[in-house]
């Protein structure tokens, strides 16, 4: 039997706010992550073909691209993490005032760039 | 208990599991992505990285495999496309992650 109910979210009449634009970038940037860790396994797989074969993708890694696609994923996992630990806070049950919703929106979008620079440097051991 | 309780349960501990392994492993790729052939080998293939990327990866898709189907729920209209979609979907998520397994015991310097 055919399905008659609405598609949710609703995304194309719904005015945009910090929580609806969190919440579609959730799951977006969600997809996208685990795109990522498919292409991290498929990277971790080709190990297995050798030195010689790897240099080809030790070329890609070290290029301007290849830089820039590691720093762009290592935001979109920095705004899972943070967005996933505002899920966990509505779960206890803090944060659903819509001036806390709103405050922790904007942490979840401003902390994650901070994330990805702690990361980074931390990873470069800059720090 | 009743499914979607089960679901919830599910995705919720699995989330819980996946923050602290996120955090680790991209702090771990920034650190060894542009390394050498034998550098990154020697990291996935000693303890405790070889363990926490295979943790990663099964934790990670079943994740996904759940939060997706939520998804699919909520966009996917046909029955049977959201039923073929979710198997498929399915297969893969545990295909992949017992591939990344058998390789990361297979990889040796």
């Amino acid at each position: 039997m055919e399905n008659k109910n609405p598609l949710s979210p609703h995304i194309q009449i719904y005015s945009w706010n910090i929580s609806s634009l969190i919440s579609i970038s959730h799951r977006i940037i969600g997809v996208i992550n685990i795109l990522a860790l498919t292409l991290i396994c498929l990277w971790i797989a080709l190990l297995l073909l050798g030195e010689v074969n790897y240099e080809y993708i030790k070329f890609f890694l070290q290029s301007f691209l290849g830089k820039f696609l590691i720093l762009c994923l290592t935001w979109s996992f920095s705004f899972q993490i943070l967005s996933e630990i505002r899920h966990l806070f509505w779960d206890l049950g803090y944060g659903f005032e819509l001036i806390t919703s709103k405050i922790t929106g904007l942490i979840v979008i401003f902390g994650s760039f901070v994330l990805t620079i702690l990361i980074y440097l931390i990873g470069k051991q800059i720090i | 208990m009743v499914n979607a309780t089960k679901k919830w349960i599910f995705l919720k501990v699995s989330s819980v599991i996946l923050i602290p392994l996120m955090v680790w492993f991209i702090i771990n790729l920034v650190s060894i992505y542009e390394k050498d052939y034998v550098d990154i080998v020697s990291f996935f293939s000693t303890q405790p990285s070889k363990f926490l990327t295979s943790l990663l990866m099964v934790v990670a898709f079943f994740y996904s495999s759940l939060s997706i189907s939520e998804i699919f729920e909520d966009y996917i209209h046909d029955e049977k496309i959201k039923n073929i979609a979710n198997k498929v979907m399915h297969i893969l998520f545990i295909i992949i992650p017992l591939i990344i397994i058998m390789v990361l015991f297979n990889l040796n310097i």
